[in-house]
């Protein structure tokens, strides 16, 4: 084999997608080429590095942001913790700021859990389930927090399945 | 962010119990999704936010048995793609405007290193300026191919493109990323 493997293919091959001749190619030839061999090298080091930026990166979920999620559901208008987030934008998040946020959320009338939107959680579940028991687990997430699928309880299949056809133009 | 702030329906109990284990169980996923778009922690909460309220309104559109987490990374990839459009631009990255990898100032060549202390130390803070250099689009392929690890398909999927598109658009973003990185070897042997 004389041609160099290109920087192109040898992405394709770092992930796993190049069709099984073509991912038998490459292996033979970088088994036998340093060059192509430090080319791949190099594209392997890039994903690693990128994975591991994102991961030394990594933040929690803000409760800031369920917060104001819930306050504009609950009103029209955009509502205290929806202002307040607007207001903490220039700031990039004063830790002092949220901290007494966070704990102004907690005293509030907002997490008391009759004022909660709630379903009792034993009916969700049980509907998860029963649904899971007839639906694979489709999650492609390694993290076991992430492994299990959202399902959408009391709402019979053939419903969901017309909803899908137009998750578009929903989603969109 | 541009998502309009009309009234919303109050939530029936299993809508509002939907959308508690949504947040509760993908909001740390999708935060870091949007952060990685956006580059910046303002933008990510409201993207976030614009996100989870998406979900709320359309439910019963997901299907049981498919990944929540697709479905939610595309609703906050079309959100960032709007956002993108409408400020016809970029974010505010946090990180310095300063591309040059200054800091490289490690002695082995990159491409006989194995994977280790150099990638956490050396590379990462290059790459993450590098990021923010590419287009919307660009980003978007890389983290969703090199950082979240879906394959071309599901890429495909979320952004609602070709393959051809995703693949070629992953090798522009990763030539450019590789350039970088092979700046900061040369600067390395100097
Ligand atoms: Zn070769």
């Amino acid at each position: 084999m004389n041609d160099h493997l290109s920087n192109d293919l040898l992405v394709d091959f770092v992930h796993r997608e190049l069709s099984p001749a073509d991912d038998a190619m490459a292996h033979a030839h970088l088994a036998g080429c340093v060059a192509c061999r430090e080319a791949y090298e190099l594209e392997a080091t890039l994903t690693e590095a990128l994975r591991s930026a994102a991961k030394a990166d990594e933040r929690e979920f803000p409760s800031l942001v369920s917060a104001a999620v819930w306050d504009r559901i609950r009103h029209a208008e955009p509502g205290p913790f929806a202002k307040l987030a607007a207001w903490l934008r220039p700031a990039y998040a004063l830790p002092v700021a949220a901290a007494v946020l966070i704990g102004g959320f907690f005293v509030s009338p907002l997490a008391h859990p009759a004022a909660h939107p709630t379903i009792a959680a034993s009916y969700y579940l049980e509907a998860h389930a029963a649904q899971s028991a007839i639906t694979p687990l489709s999650e492609r997430s390694s993290s076991p927090a992430l492994e299990t699928s959202m399902i959408a309880p009391g709402s019979p299949r053939g419903q969901d399945d017309g909803a899908a056809a137009g998750a578009v133009d929903v989603v969109r | 962010m541009g998502e309009p702030r009309t009234p919303l329906e109050p939530p029936t109990p299993e809508q509002a119990a939907f959308l508690e284990r949504a947040m509760t169980q993908y909001g740390k996923a999708t935060y870091n999704f949007a952060y990685r778009l956006t580059g910046n922690e303002a933008d990510a909460r409201d993207l976030t936010q614009d996100a989870f309220v998406r979900v709320y309104r359309a439910w019963r559109s997901f299907s049981p048995g498919t990944s929540f987490l697709s479905w939610i990374y595309r609703i906050v990839t079309n959100l960032y793609r709007d956002e993108l459009r409408r400020r016809k631009g970029r974010f505010q990255e946090e990180i310095p405007e300063d591309n040059a990898p200054q800091e490289f100032g490690g002695q082995r060549p990159l491409a006989v290193t194995p994977i280790d202390d150099f990638v956490d130390r050396q590379l990462s803070e290059p790459l993450s300026k590098a990021l923010a250099q590419l287009s919307g689009d660009q980003r978007q392929v890389v983290v969703l191919a090199d950082i979240e690890e879906y394959s071309y398909q599901e890429i495909a999927e979320i952004m609602g493109c070709s393959i051809g598109t995703v693949r070629s658009r992953l090798h522009r973003a990763r030539a450019l990323l590789r350039r970088l990185v092979e700046r900061a070897q040369a600067q390395q042997e100097r």
